[in-house]
């Protein structure tokens, strides 16, 4: 099959996806929207005066890491449920072309989430953040989907039931929460806890976003070179069809 | 039912087309808590075009294990599976270019309208945009959907669910075969009905059929061939009046009411049970097996029970007898 087919079929599909995500706009309001800003509310009145940029940040990451969870594997796992997913894996279609149709409908939501946050951090809680590097933001808030995709991936294509695969995602959302230093630097988090942060894409996605209202390029640089690996990675697994067919 | 004339055994030109399906020695096992289990053993199948062949059997006889690997959802443990002769495992995108398939139970995501379902199903399967509103309007003619074309598939009754999987099957230009597994089952008697006229009225497109189903009726009034499976092998294949003839016995003396029966009903009904097999008997009834429910002597035997007030009915066998003889359940008993 040729790739153009192979994007037609994407838009297709993503397409057919935003027309029924927009027929249930209050939830994914709730979170693009109310959800970040609530966090945001909270986090800006406790956190100290030098770490609001981290919360400001930080809250971004956290919204869009639990959007691309959430919506990602528990589309899944209601497709699984209702044997929609037998019927996609039937069509001649790459397994990628699902996967990829159905991340990119979540994608606008998450944009509009990350730009709703930064814009009621900025006028609403002076948070500083230089004009200049917004359009570096935007590159990375893509950079940062784009680079957690896989965890809703995975957790996706590994649970049988949405059952299984919504307790993952609630464990995952949780961990996300509480234990991602996305809120603090990562450096507050014991060493043997800070090798495991090392190895988790939120951790430099929030390195990537600091550095850049901060202005550190090089920091900038090597977290996006990280992003950019866990985008290979998980782009590999996608197209390889992780479980697409069952054994 | 005229199943034995649209078969024509050989001489049919169906037959003598390349098979659009071609099951060589499948065989699946699931790895489970207690060891493996083998759910299909062995399995050789040909659909050819312009056939409908029904899978019939039990509850886990494999009838869905077979029609997923056939999909391409399910990895065969051994054999080979050719969808107009192309390797399902090897070539699955090639080969599912000719293939539709209706998951056993699927129910579409609600959030689209029936028309927007079937545009985007026709675009994902290849058929070119210019051509998709056309085809749309075909296939909401065709399955009997275009009152309903804006409305979205939640709101809509089982039964039209149903139709709306059976349009987006139908949609894109190359489907050559056609999987449904229980197309009918779960939805009211009508509906059932209104399913089986669409997938009857699919004969004009050529294309092979396979169904599965545990409703003796829906194979009997749709399959060309019916092929029943049990504990993962095929245990019969043929017309249905194939399989109707492996009984040993032609029909059946159903006698009801045997607990209040007079001297001479009771003195008739022993001397029949003397010669005939007693199939099966429930509460106050019993069903013998007679030769050929035609012959005039067991007509005149007939005669005999209801002359003494016996109530009796007689009747040639049906694929049911043939089914629950083959898969050895033995249960129910119809009138
Ligand atoms: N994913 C699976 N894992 C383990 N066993 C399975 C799985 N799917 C089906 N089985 C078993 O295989 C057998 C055949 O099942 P199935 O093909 O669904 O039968 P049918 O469709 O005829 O009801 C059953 O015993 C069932 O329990
Ligand atoms: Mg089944």
């Amino acid at each position: 099959m040729s790739v153009r087919e192979g994007f037609r079929q994407v838009a297709v599909a993503t397409r057919m996806l935003l027309l029924e995500s927009s027929r249930e706009l209050g939830l994914v309001l709730g979170f693009s929207v109310i959800f970040p800003v609530g966090i945001l509310f909270f986090l800006n009145v406790l956190a100290a005066p030098d770490l609001r940029v981290q919360a400001l940040v930080g809250t971004i990451m956290l919204d869009m890491a639990l959007l691309n969870v959430n919506a990602l594997a528990q589309t899944m796992g209601q497709d699984k449920a209702r044997k929609e997913f037998d019927l996609w894996v039937s069509l001649p279609v790459r397994p990628a072309v699902y996967t990829a149709a159905v991340a990119l409908s979540y994608l606008p939501y998450s944009l509009a989430a990350a730009a709703v946050t930064l814009g009621v951090g900025i006028a609403g809680f002076h948070i500083p953040v230089p004009t200049s590097t917004i359009p570096t933001l935007f590159a990375g808030f893509f950079l940062v989907w784009a680079s957690t995709l896989g965890i809703g991936f995975l957790i996706g294509a590994l649970g049988r039931t949405p059952r299984q695969i919504n307790s993952y995602a609630q464990l995952i959302g949780i961990l996300l929460t509480f234990f991602a230093p996305v809120f603090y630097p990562v450096t507050v988090l014991p060493v043997p806890l800070q090798w495991v942060a090392y190895a988790w894409p939120l951790t430099w996605g929030s390195r990537y976003l600091t550095a850049v209202v901060v202005g550190n390029s090089g920091m900038a640089l090597e977290a996006a070179a990280v992003l950019a690996g866990y985008v290979v990675l998980w782009s590999t697994l996608i197209a390889l069809g992780l479980r697409w067919r069952q054994t | 039912m005229a199943d034995t004339e649209r078969l024509g055994a050989s001489g049919d030109p169906a037959r003598r087309d390349a098979p659009v399906l071609r099951v060589r020695h499948l065989t699946k096992s699931y790895r489970g808590r207690t060891g493996l289990r083998t759910a299909n053993d062995g399995l050789d199948l040909e659909v050819h075009p312009g056939e409908i062949v029904a899978l019939l059997g039990p509850n886990g006889a494999g009838k869905t294990t077979l029609l997923r690997q056939v999909a391409g959802q399910l990895l065969p443990t051994a054999g080979t599976i050719e969808i107009a002769g192309l390797d399902v495992v090897r070539r699955p995108i090639a080969a599912k270019r000719f293939l539709s398939v209706i998951p056993q139970e699927c129910e579409p995501r609600g959030d689209l309208t029936v028309e927007e379902e079937i545009r985007g199903f026709a675009a994902l399967k290849g058929t070119p945009r210019s051509a998709i509103p056309a085809e749309a309007d075909r296939l909401l003619a065709e399955t009997g959907l275009v009152e309903h074309r804006r409305t979205l598939i939640r709101e809509l009754s089982g039964g039209l669910r149903r139709r709306v999987l059976l349009a987006v099957a139908l949609a894109g230009p190359s489907t050559r075969l056609l999987l449904l597994d229980e197309p009918t089952t779960g939805v009211d008697p009508e509906a059932r009905r209104s399913v089986w006229r669409l997938i009857e009225g699919l004969r004009a497109r050529r294309l092979g059929i396979l169904l599965t189903t545990h409703y003796i009726e829906e194979a009997e009034y749709l399959a060309d061939r019916v092929v029943v499976i049990d504990g993962g092998r095929f245990v019969a294949q043929g017309t249905v009046a194939e399989i109707r003839a492996r009984l040993p016995y032609g029909g059946r003396l159903e006698i009801r009411g045997l607990d209040h029966l007079t001297a001479n009903g009771r003195a008739l009904v022993a001397d029949l049970e003397s010669r005939y097999r007693v199939g099966l008997k429930l509460g106050n009834a019993e069903r013998l097996e007679v030769p050929d429910p035609f012959r005039p002597e067991v007509v005149a035997e007939l005669a005999r029970l209801t002359g003494e007030g016996v109530q009796a009915t007689l009747a040639p066998v049906s694929l049911e007898d043939a089914y629950l003889s083959l898969v050895g359940t033995g249960a129910g008993f119809d009138a």
